[in-house]
């Protein structure tokens, strides 16, 4: 993954695209994997994430422009916390009912988020017109220093943190604590049967991965120099569950491929004229198609096929 | 606002079918109304063609989708609605581009009516004196006639229901072009009091959902009670507390859930 990282820029150029593109792919992939931890490992599905990346987004934000918090790191941290700080209320009322109902509320109190983000939150994130002029700052880390000034600089950092994000979330997934979230996927009566109060499971998961949104909302931006209102919009919490399932929800890589596929594409065809307006379109219909054909999205996908193989030939 | 969540609940308390894509069909019904109405000037055209447009697409998506997803768990469907959403809205959106159009209110709807010292825009009372007629309809539909009984039996029981003779799959079908036809129409009759544009059914989707979950999932009087309930608190919240007016309404959801997790009139169970 370290070695992935490393050359995926080069890639990028390889086949059109650049740094920055590379950039966007990992924010949402950061993103991503809080989804998946909650989707893909313990089959709750969210569709108000967005109201979590706003807030790490705009609390870091906001902290940044304003010099209360000068310094990025801890900005990002603080937005970070804000974010899951907001995940346990909203986790704590919303898991009180599952699936179907599950879902609704979590769009709802997304939509909340929004709303007051817009009117009584104006003061401070300035409505509609987001947080311009985030400042893109030089990170001191002791030995070294990240400048975000420059595009390979906001990347290494972007980088580094999904790196830190993606070892931690394969730390959490092996552990113990995970492996009861799988058993609340898979059953969730036999795994409170076994004597696990779930609730407080899920609850932890779904503040986990509030706080993943949060820290990837902040980098949106440090990466952008601007923290748009959409961070907050109900096709925010769309775009990041299809990006997930798209990849495939499960699977530890699937929020990156998904991320890449989905931004990739969206630049790709954007660039072509005939179908520029009708991106998402086409997007919308691969998601429907891969919903319906691969449930486990395409690295499950691939990893079913591999399989297949190995069965056929063994 | 009640039309849109009858639908919805129709669809979900009868079908056990959660459907993301309400709001794009709620789209697609207001665009199929506003292509008829400004080509003919006929509002009753225009309502027939949001109705058809609706209904027909509602029996399109569920023969060659929807159908193989009654046995999969919710969450598929959800996301398979979802993405049926985006497939809507967009293709609605490279047809007619994303520009909000205008869709003029009817000439029999200008106006405003003095009720008790407080004047209504004449359309508004209009539109709710239709409401009402299609949810008595719809209610004698479903409870009072035999094409009810059957959908209902259908439901509890496919398998003896299909022993006796009757098709359910297509008994389905009609339900759920039914659900996607109330949204049709909701989409033509809200259109001269929102603009028509291809977004404008996702603001409706989530406001149904909190109606739904206010009123009680599946229950037909907890459809009209939380409508009433959420359009009240959004009226009475814009004339005194603007800011807060949409927030609010999320507020009394998670108040309701609190209080009474399954919904004002709802049944315990079913998940």
């Amino acid at each position: 993954m370290a070695v992935f990282l490393i050359i995926f820029p080069t890639l990028m150029a390889l086949i059109g695209g650049d740094v920055t593109l590379a950039s966007r792919v990992l924010i949402l992939a950061t993103f991503g994997l809080g989804v998946d931890l909650i989707f893909g490992f313990t089959g709750l599905l969210s569709f108000g994430q967005a109201a979590f990346y706003g807030t790490g987004g705009f609390v870091a934000g906001y902290l940044m422009l304003q010099h209360i918090v000068p310094n990025t790191l801890l900005a990002l941290g603080i937005g970070t916390v804000a974010a899951a700080l907001c995940g346990a209320v909203i986790g704590a009322l919303s898991l009180r009912q599952v699936g179907v109902y599950f879902a609704m509320l979590t769009l709802a109190f997304g939509e909340l988020f929004f709303f007051l983000e817009n009117s009584p939150l104006r003061a401070f994130t300035v409505g509609e017109s987001g947080l311009p002029g985030v400042p893109r700052a030089t990170i001191p880390l002791g030995f070294t220093t990240i400048d975000c000034t420059s595009a390979i600089g906001t990347y290494t950092f972007i980088a580094v943190i999904y790196f830190l994000g993606y070892l931690l979330m394969r730390r959490i997934i092996a552990s113990p604590f995970g492996r009861v979230l799988r058993a609340i996927l898979e059953n969730p009566e036999r795994a409170a049967a076994s004597g696990h109060d779930t609730l407080r499971y899920k609850l932890v998961a779904f503040t986990i991965a509030a706080a993943y949104a949060g820290i990837a909302g902040g980098l949106l931006g440090v990466f952008q120099g601007y923290m748009p209102p959409d961070a907050f919009g109900i096709d925010q919490s769309g775009e990041i569950i299809v990006v997930t399932v798209i990849g495939g929800a499960g699977t530890l890589i699937g929020p990156l491929v998904g991320a890449f596929v989905w931004i990739y594409l969206q630049h790709a065809l954007q660039n072509v004229s005939a179908i520029s307006g009708i991106w998402k379109l086409i997007l919308g219909l691969i998601f429907v198609g891969l919903i319906t054909g691969f449930r486990r999205g395409i690295v499950g996908g691939v990893v079913a096929l591999v399989r297949a193989r190995r069965k056929r030939t063994a | 606002m009640a039309l849109v969540a009858l639908g919805l609940t129709i669809v979900f308390g009868l079908l056990g079918f959660v459907n993301f894509a309400h709001g794009a069909i709620f789209t697609a019904g207001a665009y199929g109304g506003w292509v008829v109405y400004t080509k003919t000037d006929s509002f009753v055209l225009g309502i027939i063609a949001a109705l058809a447009t609706t209904f027909v697409l509602g029996i399109v998506i569920e023969r060659l989708l929807i159908r193989s997803y009654y046995n999969r768990p919710p969450e598929d469907q959800i996301l398979v609605t979802f993405g049926l959403a985006i497939v809507i809205v967009e293709t609605i959106r490279a047809i007619f581009t994303g520009q909000t159009q205008m869709f003029n209110t009817p000439a029999w709807g200008n106006g405003v009516i003095n009720v008790a010292g407080i004047f209504y825009p004449q359309y508004r009372l209009e539109v709710i004196g239709v409401v009402a007629v299609t949810l008595l309809a719809i209610y004698l539909l479903i409870y009072k006639t035999k094409i009810g009984l059957i959908v209902r039996a259908g439901i509890d029981d496919p398998l003896v229901v299909n022993l006796l003779g009757i098709n359910v799959r297509r008994t389905f079908m009609f339900v759920f072009a039914m659900g996607a036809a109330l949204a049709g129409l909701a989409g033509v009759f809200d259109s001269p009091l929102l603009a028509v544009n291809p977004d404008m059914g996702t603001d409706v989707l989530v406001q149904s959902f909190v109606v739904i979950v206010i009123g009680g999932v599946g229950s037909f009087g907890g459809a009209i009670v939380g409508g009433l309930i959420a359009g009240e608190i959004i009226s009475l919240a814009t004339a005194f507390i603007p800011d807060y007016s949409q927030a609010l309404l999320y507020v009394a959801m998670a108040l309701v859930l609190i209080l009474r997790p399954q919904g004002l009139f709802g049944v315990v169970g079913r998940s």
